[in-house]
């Protein structure tokens, strides 16, 4: 595959391309997105690779919940330098995982500051074709999120909810509340409860957005890409305009 | 046929214009040598309109109160000068337009800055003092030496007099922030009220948030403009009375009805060691004053602020 083949593919994989939303900086810069069953055998190159895009000093990892290869994943990272935590909050790189409904070729994509971000690196491209030439297609979907500080441990209070890039509100945290949302795929269901908020329905493919566990701590999200949606915890309400 | 056609293009017609499209719009305008930045709920030609508008009347604004205007007479000088000596008086003397020799003593017209001696204050002194100016047919009289520094008010009164232009046209949400000062009406794109940020004087943050609308809000603070000589800093906001900078805060915000009296209170409460005399006189307005050592306290009438950790 060349170059620009690619990228061409790599912007075309279905699940990833409407990833391409704006928003308040959250302290989350770098995210990268692996679509395979066994992510341990890849996650140690594409994170030494991206690194370099990361102003993050510390290398400390947590999960936000678990993996059927959990055990590998971390003899995997602890082997290249990282350390683990179990409290999450405090780790700068954080690992979330979800089942796609759909098996898909392995593959991955890095978002940076919301936006897929293009790294010419030949490392890359040699490990791109390994995925996509050697490997089964997978069911696994990792999020590895690089922090530029580890998220806040002061609980949020505010939901705010992006469409297209655009807020469409800011909810607050603190209330019992059930939303829906027409999307350009169909419709989405937020609820927040208890001072967490996840998503109960969603007219996507794989039903990604609807595993990603509940989210309460400022800077945590849940995307739903298909959908063009984003969910955000804000530790405050987030300003129109600053004086002074 | 005729008519056919005629109707089907006065259909047309009527669906371009409904699809013109009403969204958040945003622009940028530089005046009074800070960014001045617009946001309005409307169509893409309401917004170019507004835009002239605010061109047209900023621009009126800096030919009349530039600090190289000696523009005495013309009306709208003499009713903002009115506006404020009302302040001059209702703040005994803390804000006064006529502290422009002082900002020239201490360099701060043209960055070179220098702390003066005891005796060249004193001297520039008798050139201060909006008691010594007099109204004659129409007319300011200054004595010489005297030059009007409209810099704590003229930005207030632009942004009453943008926004309220604005409103009439039709624009029922949006805010104008021009650096420090600020009016906003109707809702923010959340359906709520605006929520401005108010800048923390020593840090990068936000030293709170206020959620308000149809309210005016500006700051003056130690942090805008000044100067570090022998450790000991030196800024911008004179006391009038002593012709050194004024002590014992680092901010002070105020929000009310109007820009231009939020801009000329926010001097004054600077200046005063009794900024809850002052306020007694304006009840519609309400201050955030952050003191030299860091510590709030809010005088006057209570808007909604949600501090930030």
């Amino acid at each position: 595959m060349d170059r620009r083949k690619f990228f061409k593919t790599m912007l075309a994989t279905p699940l990833l391309y409407p990833l391409i939303l704006s928003t308040e900086k959250s302290g989350s810069n770098l995210e990268l997105y692996i679509i395979a069953d066994e992510p341990q055998l890849f996650l140690p190159t594409l994170l030494s690779e991206i690194q370099k895009y990361s102003s993050a000093e510390r290398r400390v990892f947590g999960l936000l919940n678990s993996h059927p290869v959990e055990a590998a994943i971390k003899h995997a990272l602890l082997k290249t330098g990282w350390s683990f935590t179990s409290i999450s909050q405090s780790a700068n790189l954080t690992l979330s995982f979800s089942h796609l409904r759909h098996k898909a070729l392995p593959s991955f994509t890095l978002v940076r500051n919301e936006r897929i971000h293009d790294i010419r690196s030949r490392r890359l491209l040699s490990l791109w074709r390994k995925m996509n030439g050697e490997h089964e297609p997978s069911s696994c979907l990792t999020i590895a999120s690089l922090k530029r500080k580890p998220l806040s441990h002061a609980s949020g209070e505010f939901v705010s909810i992006y469409r297209n890039g655009q807020k469409v509100e800011t909810l607050p945290l603190t209330e019992n509340i059930v939303r829906s949302y027409q999307t350009p795929r169909g419709r989405i269901t937020a609820r927040i409860e208890n001072r967490k908020a996840w998503l109960t329905e969603s007219s996507c493919r794989h039903e990604i957005c609807l595993h990603s566990p509940p989210v309460s701590f400022p800077g945590q999200r849940i995307i739903c890409a298909p959908n063009h949606f984003l969910l955000e915890i804000q530790r405050t309400r987030s300003v129109d305009t600053v004086i002074g | 046929m005729a008519k056919k056609l005629a109707f089907l293009f006065l259909i047309f017609s009527l669906l371009l214009s409904c699809g013109a499209k009403i969204g958040w719009h945003t622009s940028t305008l530089l005046v009074f040598d800070t960014l001045c930045e617009i946001r309005a709920f409307c169509s893409p030609s309401a917004f170019r309109a507004a835009h002239e508008e605010m061109e047209r009347v900023f621009s009126e604004i800096e030919i009349n109160f530039s600090p190289q205007s000696e523009e005495y007479s013309s009306r709208m000088v003499i009713d903002l000068y009115r506006r404020a000596f009302q302040v001059h008086q209702d703040s005994e003397g803390c804000f006064d337009i006529t502290v422009a020799p002082l900002s020239r003593l201490w360099g701060f017209q043209n960055k070179s800055y220098s702390v003066p001696t005891q005796d060249q204050i004193d001297s520039i002194l008798e050139q201060i003092g909006m008691n010594k100016i007099k109204e004659d047919n129409g007319a300011l009289v200054l004595l010489p030496g005297m030059k009007l520094d409209w810099g704590g008010i003229a930005k207030g009164c632009a942004i009453d007099l943008a926004s309220r232009a604005l409103i009439e046209m039709g624009i029922s949400r949006g805010f104008i922030n021009a650096g420090g000062d600020l009016y906003c009406w109707g809702k923010n794109p959340d359906g709520q009220d605006w929520n401005i940020g108010i800048q923390h004087p020593r840090s990068k943050g936000y030293l709170g948030i206020l959620s308000i609308t149809q309210l005016g809000a500006a700051t003056t603070g130690d942090y805008q403009r000044f100067f570090i000589k022998d450790g000991a800093r030196y800024h911008h906001v004179f006391d009038p009375r002593t012709g050194y900078p004024a002590s014992g805060k680092q901010s002070v915000t105020v929000c009310g009805p109007e820009t231009l009296l939020c801009d000329a209170l926010s001097t004054a409460l600077f200046v005063s060691k009794n900024p809850e005399i002052i306020m007694d006189k304006y009840p519609e307005y309400g201050a955030i004053i952050i003191d030299s050592e860091g510590d709030i306290s809010f005088v006057g009438k209570a808007y909604p602020l949600s501090r930030v950790e």
